[in-house]
């Protein structure tokens, strides 16, 4: 759905965003992660058709963003990161603005205006004035005028920064709506814990190099040769039970760690012989409290793949 | 002392504005100007003339005193008109407030930083105008007068100016008011320094001048501080929303009702259901919901200062010694003044409230985007223009001297329009090319008061040097200025009486063309007009792609 291929945006001498290339399929949700001034937004306003590349060429369903700049805006919605909203309009105002620019029909108009101003739940909100609405209020406007053309890809460049957090959970579960409703997202972010429970896959950039691409899962497993099984014991000194990991064939590599009475081992194995491994541990005497893989957060893999080196 | 010496207010905006390259390049063109002018005005040494240098002495004299009080009359405004709307709009205003700095702090220093640079420019006049003493003719108390009344007005001005900056929200709106303001006391000053009368001015600009000066800033001063002590526009963002209905309400004076006529041809009513298809909606947004966005105060201030003024001019222009000429001269002054409020601003403002990447990303055309602009700046500044015509039609269907030249209605109202025009393309344009508003209008209003006032200038001044010139080829000088078009349409017939005998100079055809200055400056405007706004979508084409490229 959205293609982005040797994308090059150089200011000068800096180069922002160094031949970047990006795959997204239909439905996803792409979380688009990296330090501030990695070349995130820039990436999103080239997308948007905001931005002439450096060299490179994008893709949107099939429409190219350099050749084609109309054609995508047709079936992009796009939030920037910062935006401001007209004195002296009202909410409906707002959107009908944004509608009649996209040219839809007065009837189906007034049909979608009342669709999303119920979707993001601003119904109440319909004839206050916008520069009078607080800042989650304006964010879930801004949403709703990128949704006013119902359009197939939305392109959000954060848009729960600056929310409080109730707002940002809102913001988190409208997402999530959004791609049941089958739309590609693509959302930016630099708040990890945003994205991580519901982005279908994420890319991590950052000077302007994109350095990982694919589902968490994926990105895990790239990062790490071997899955990592945790063990907690309830018995006292744990490393008694250190041997049982060693002598089993799947096992790479072992740690104990008797304050917390866990066992680490580097598995690699298939499902039975994890089980496996529970039964031997059991046979030997071990009460096993908990046997699990131990997952990567968000925060995990990307402090893994950047190198904390910002321009 | 304190209030001087330790005031950070005052020390901040030396800094930043003195320390600017730009400062020094303005002066040192500024000056070499005033040179050149010296220089060319120099009698020759074989010029056997009587009294040669003293004439040449005179018009220097003249030269630098009405050029420079032109100049504070626009400068000055420019500067503190900006001053403290200039903190609203970088929302510092509240830290400022928030500081223990007192009000009258504040005012000293916003006032001192605002004209220290003009005082500075007037200052490096001055030995150009002790050459023009040297000449003989002038007397020094005449120097000493001169500058004696510059530093009046700018100081005049330039707190009428920081008053308007306290009252209103942007930068734009306090400008035009401003100027508006200004603009009679221009008037009344230039009428009364011209005056041969030497006992009458002498007697105004010492005797009179100062101490009423002095009694109007003071009072002036006070309304600015217990504005700043009592600041009633700072507030959370909930607060910014202005309620039309309530502040009609309080209004006092013109109340502006969008359901009557005329007030729905430059203002529309609220829509109160969906827009029709094929309406573009930039425009409907600008007439609609922009034009009052801020509220109506500045539009009533402007509507009721220029009918105010308006009354004066029509008794003495259009009905005791009928000149519909310099009537008009006000009606394009007026347009002069409130046409680049609505376009200069109108790109740039899409730009600060980053309303822009919502705009661009849209259907709209930049071609849409940029016609629909110039449509609503152009309809709200000639409405706004044509109110002050309706005395015009008055007095062509009741003085009988008029009604004899009924037909030269026609080219007046052409170039009205045409100046109309003129005006909101080339402050579209500013806001196609720079990034802030009020760069923007400052620039729109030195660009039309170059074309309105340099060419007037210009040609008296070539016709006092150029010896040899014929006046008809020297006019086409005046073809850029919409004063000099009013002025030339041709007042004759069976020339009435009161009408001032002869064909006046400037009435007369032009060298070559054989038309008069109004034909071909109607022709020059439209043409002025179509360049600014090809320039303007290049511009804005341009910027569209480089959107946020310095980011």
């Amino acid at each position: 759905m959205i293609e982005v291929i040797d994308f090059t945006k150089q200011y000068g001498d800096f180069m922002a965003v160094d031949g970047l290339n990006l795959s997204i399929a239909e439905g996803e949700i792409y979380g688009f992660i990296g330090p501030n001034g990695a070349g995130k937004s820039t990436t999103i306003r080239f997308l948007a058709t905001l931005l002439r590349p450096t060299s490179g060429e994008g893709r949107i369903a099939g429409h190219s963003v350099t050749q084609d700049p109309m054609a995508v805006r047709r079936v992009i919605g796009f939030m920037p990161d910062d935006f401001g909203v007209y004195d002296g309009m009202k909410v409906w105002e707002f959107l009908d603005f944004f509608a009649v620019a996209y040219e839809i029909p007065r009837l189906e108009r007034r049909r979608t205006i009342g669709e999303v101003l119920e979707l993001l739940d601003l119904t109440h909100k319909r004839d206050d004035f916008v520069n009078g609405l607080s800042k989650g209020m304006k964010q879930r406007l801004c949403l709703a005028k990128t949704l006013v053309h119902n359009p197939p890809v939305l392109i959000l460049d954060e848009p729960a920064s600056g929310l409080d957090p109730r707002a940002r959970l809102e913001m988190k579960s409208l997402l999530s709506e959004l791609s049941r409703m089958g739309k590609t997202i693509l959302v930016s972010s630099h708040i990890l814990s945003e994205l991580a429970d519901f982005c279908t896959s994420i890319g991590v950039i950052e000077r302007g190099k994109l350095l990982a691409s694919g589902s968490i899962q994926e990105i895990q497993r790239e990062l790490r040769a071997h899955r990592v099984l945790k063990v907690r014991l309830l018995n006292e000194s744990p490393e008694r039970f250190a041997h049982v990991l060693k002598e089993h064939s799947a096992v790479k590599a072992e740690s104990v760690n008797t304050i917390d009475r866990t066992l680490s081992a580097e598995f690699e194995g298939d499902g039975s012989a994890q089980a496996d491994l529970l039964r031997r541990l059991i046979d030997s005497g071990a009460i096993v409290e908990a046997f699990d893989e131990e997952q990567l957060s968000l925060e995990d893999v990307f402090m893994m793949i950047t190198k904390g080196v910002v321009n | 002392m304190g209030m001087f010496r330790d005031n950070p207010v005052l020390s901040r905006e030396l800094l930043v504005n003195l320390r600017s390259h730009r400062a020094f390049i303005l002066q040192f063109a500024y000056a070499g100007i005033l040179a050149v002018a010296v220089l060319v005005a120099w009698p020759r040494v074989d010029d056997g003339r009587l009294g040669a240098s003293v004439t040449a002495a005179r018009q220097l004299f003249d030269l630098f005193f009405f050029g420079q009080f032109i100049l504070v009359a626009l400068v000055a405004p420019t500067f503190a008109a900006g001053s403290i709307t200039g903190e609203k709009e970088r929302k510092t205003y509240e830290l400022l407030l928030a500081s223990p700095l007192k009000p009258s702090w504040i005012l000293i220093g916003k006032l001192l930083s605002s004209l220290t640079y003009l005082v500075l420019l007037l200052a490096s006049s001055l030995p150009m105008m002790i050459l023009g003493y040297l000449l003989g003719g002038i007397l020094l108390s005449e120097v000493a007068r001169a500058y004696l009344v510059l530093i009046l007005a700018a100081g005049t001005f330039g707190l009428v100016s920081l008053a308007a900056s306290s009252y209103f929200r942007r930068t734009s709106s306090a400008l035009v008011v401003s100027y508006l303001i200004i603009l009679p006391l221009v008037i009344v000053s230039l009428y009364l320094a011209s005056t041969e009368d030497i006992t009458l001015r002498n007697f105004v600009s010492v005797t009179l001048l100062p101490p009423w000066t002095i009694a109007v800033w003071s009072i002036v001063i006070g309304l600015i501080n217990l504005r700043l002590l009592r600041p009633p526009d700072v507030g959370s963002e909930g607060k910014e929303v202005v309620d039309e209905e309530e502040e009609q309400k309080y209004a006092i004076g013109v109340v502006i009702d969008r359901d009557l006529f005329p007030d729905k041809l430059f203002a529309p009513a609220k829509r109160t259901d969906l827009m029709p298809d094929g309406t573009n909606p930039v425009l409907d947004k600008e007439l609609r919901s922009e034009i009052f966005s801020q509220g109506t105060l500045m539009l009533r201030v402007v509507i009721q200062v220029s009918m105010f003024l308006s009354i004066p001019l029509m008794a003495g222009f259009l009905f005791w010694r009928p000149m519909p000429g310099w009537y008009i001269c006000y009606v394009l002054t007026f347009n002069l003044l409130v046409g680049p409020v609505f376009s200069s601003g109108s790109i740039t403002q899409e730009r600060e409230r980053q309303t822009i990447n919502l705009l661009l990303t849209t259907l709209l055309t930049p071609g849409r985007i940029v016609r629909a602009k110039l449509l609503a700046a152009l309809r709200v500044s000639t409405v706004l223009t044509l109110l002050l015509t309706e005395q015009v039609i008055l007095a062509y269907a009741l003085v009988r001297d008029l009604q004899l030249q009924f037909w030269t209605i026609i080219p007046f109202f052409l170039i009205i329009l045409v100046t109309c025009l003129m005006t909101s393309s080339i402050g579209l344009l500013w806001s196609s090319l720079v990034r802030k508003t009020s760069v923007a209008m400052i620039a729109t209003y030195m660009s039309l008061m170059a074309l309105f006032v340099l060419p007037v200038g210009l040609y008296r001044w070539s016709l006092s040097v150029a010896q040899g010139v014929s006046d008809e080829v020297l006019r086409w000088i005046l073809v850029p200025s919409p004063y000099a078009a009013a002025m030339s349409v041709l007042i004759v017939g069976d020339r009435p009486t009161n009408m001032g005998g002869d064909v006046q100079p400037i009435e007369r055809p032009l060298a070559w063309a054989g038309v008069p200055i109004w034909v071909i400056s109607i022709g020059l405007f439209l043409v002025i007009s179509l360049v600014c706004h090809v320039v303007t979508l290049i511009a804005f084409r341009y910027r569209w792609w480089r959107a946020r490229e310095s980011v």
